[in-house]
């Protein structure tokens, strides 16, 4: 699904990625782990198009990244949930309204929207809490919704930047189990973290980066740095 | 580009952010509206001077004064040839009878004049032809042709109203008018440009996040920038309105009580966007002037701040 070849990027004179070669397929979930500024959160960003390679090629279904137009790339994202450490949702509005703004950003009809909203809170536990705004819900229901509000798009990836954080224990398992469910029922998750308890539990494939390159590969991985 | 939903999203969203703003908006759309009014004032001035110079223009013609007894048919026959300058647009004979006949009309009250006239035996009026002309230039040029022509041993008397002076000092002031208030207008709108652009840009800060997690979510870059284009065609909108109201009323004043003292009859329309001299203009030229400068200034903004 998602092929890293030889892929290097800078930022000003620092090397951030240093020839990254990886692969990643439908329906797997993936860890990359490894301490804060090792690159993990570059790695995710040059999946969305934020960032471009500076040599090598990132290619998703075969097309690569670096030749889709600027203007196409709202396109590209919307095949991409993307979940971060800090949540992200609009205060203003309710669990509903911030799910249904994903929906609405694109073009769907309301009564889509009415539709399929709930459907998605189920998905994550969280329908009733639709009419609660974010500040009357804890963090792992908060980082719920944002999950939720990811997969507005039905997307075939989805791609989790230290989505627990800032989270307890318990919240942190919680959002990890939805991840987990969410992987099962057919969506590639990437979840970029430096929890080690969270990896270890998981036991699935880990990829662990160390100062921009990846230093090792394990199909049933634990967390080792 | 967009379906009609998309469209209505946007719209509403610019709509609810002018609201959400409203200190802002009102502050973007009050120096919109001042520099709508300056450019108004400056349009109605000049059409009042120019309505003015029209007046005092056409007050001004060459008068012929004929010796008495001269045959009508020179007389004519000096009018068809004056008639056939490109300069001249009219040529009106008035006969010593005539002149007499409108004279007594006129004093018809005045017994007095009219027993003097009657102790007269011949007619004291003489005949007389009025030339009037294209541009005022021109009069000094006709009335010496005239002097000088061919026909000078039958004329007693060339006159013309040299309003030239008046005319030219209308037409300094004029320019005066355009001049000054271009400036104003110029400076104003520049000034309206930087209000506008920093006001776009602090709802840009303002909505950050939201920005942010609509790129995210995978908003199109003019769904994104919509609203802030739409929130910056509002001020136009608003500022037009106020303006046109602030306008009218002024115009409609002005119709009433300068136009009699200017011309004399009260007649006639003010224009106000000279040379089209219709106030039906005014509002679509304001709403113009108003958008330009908004989406102008709000497009550097989102050019410069809003990141897509």
């Amino acid at each position: 699904m998602i092929r890293f070849e030889n892929v290097i990027k800078y930022f000003g004179n620092t090397k951030a990625l240093s020839a990254i070669d990886l692969e990643i397929k439908h329906g797997e979930f993936i860890s990359i782990v490894g301490l804060s500024g090792a690159g993990k959160s570059t790695l995710l960003k040059l999946v969305t198009g934020e960032e471009r390679a500076d040599e090598g090629r990132v290619l998703i279904d075969d097309i690569d990244i670096a030749k889709v137009k600027v203007s196409d790339l709202p396109y590209l994202r919307r095949k991409i949930g993307m979940v971060f450490q800090d949540i992200k949702l609009l205060p203003k509005r309710t669990a509903f309204e911030n799910v249904a703004f994903a929906m609405e950003v694109s073009g769907h009809k309301r009564d889509r929207i009415e539709k399929e909203v709930p459907k998605i809170l189920e998905l994550v536990g969280l329908l009733h809490k639709k009419h609660n705004f974010p500040n009357e819900m804890s963090g792992g229901e908060r980082q719920r919704i944002a999950i939720a509000r990811s997969l507005a798009h039905r997307p075939a990836l989805l791609m989790a930047d230290e989505p627990t954080g800032n989270l307890d224990e318990v919240n942190a398992a919680e959002v990890l189990d939805l991840l987990l469910k969410i992987n099962k029922l057919g969506t590639t998750v990437i979840l970029a973290t430096h929890a080690s308890d969270l990896v270890n539990k998981i036991k699935k494939r880990v990829i662990t980066i160390e100062g921009g390159r990846v230093v090792l590969e394990q199909e049933r991985g634990r967390y080792k740095l | 580009m967009f379906d009609s939903l998309t469209i209505f999203r946007i719209v509403k969203t610019g709509f609810v952010n002018y609201w959400r703003n409203i200190w802002l908006s009102a502050a973007a759309t009050m120096v919109m509206t001042i520099t709508l009014v300056i450019f108004s004032i400056l349009a109605i001035v000049f059409g009042i001077t120019q309505f003015s110079i029209n007046q005092v223009t056409d007050r001004v013609d060459v008068s012929v004064y004929f010796k008495p007894g001269t045959a009508e048919g020179v007389i004519e026959q000096f009018a068809s040839d004056l008639k056939k300058k490109p300069e001249v647009s009219a040529v009106t004979y008035t006969s010593a009878e005539d002149a007499l006949a409108a004279f007594k009309a006129t004093h018809a009250q005045d017994q007095l004049i009219l027993d003097s006239l009657d102790e007269l035996s011949d007619n004291p009026l003489p005949a007389t032809v009025q030339v009037k002309a294209d541009k005022i230039e021109d009069y000094p040029h006709i009335a010496e042709g005239i002097q000088n022509g061919g026909y000078k041993e039958h004329i007693s008397k060339v006159n013309f109203e040299d309003n030239r002076l008046l005319i030219e000092r209308f037409g300094k002031a004029s320019k005066l008018i355009v001049v000054g208030g271009s400036v104003l207008v110029a400076i104003f709108s520049i000034i309206a440009i930087l209000v506008i652009f920093n006001t776009i840009t602090l709802t840009i800060y303002n909505r950050k996040e939201e920005v942010e997690i609509m790129r995210l979510v995978g908003a199109t870059n003019w769904y994104i920038r919509g609203p802030f284009i739409i929130e910056s065609l509002l001020y136009s909108v608003v500022a037009t309105i106020i303006t046109s109201a602030l306008v009218l009323a002024l115009v409609s004043k002005l119709q009433s009580s300068s136009l009699s003292y200017i011309s004399g009859t009260g007649e006639g329309n003010l224009p106000l966007f000279y040379p089209y001299g219709q106030w039906t203009y005014t509002i679509p030229a304001l709403l113009l002037i108003a958008i330009l400068l908004s989406v102008a200034s709000s497009m550097l903004a989102i050019r410069k701040y809003l990141k897509i």
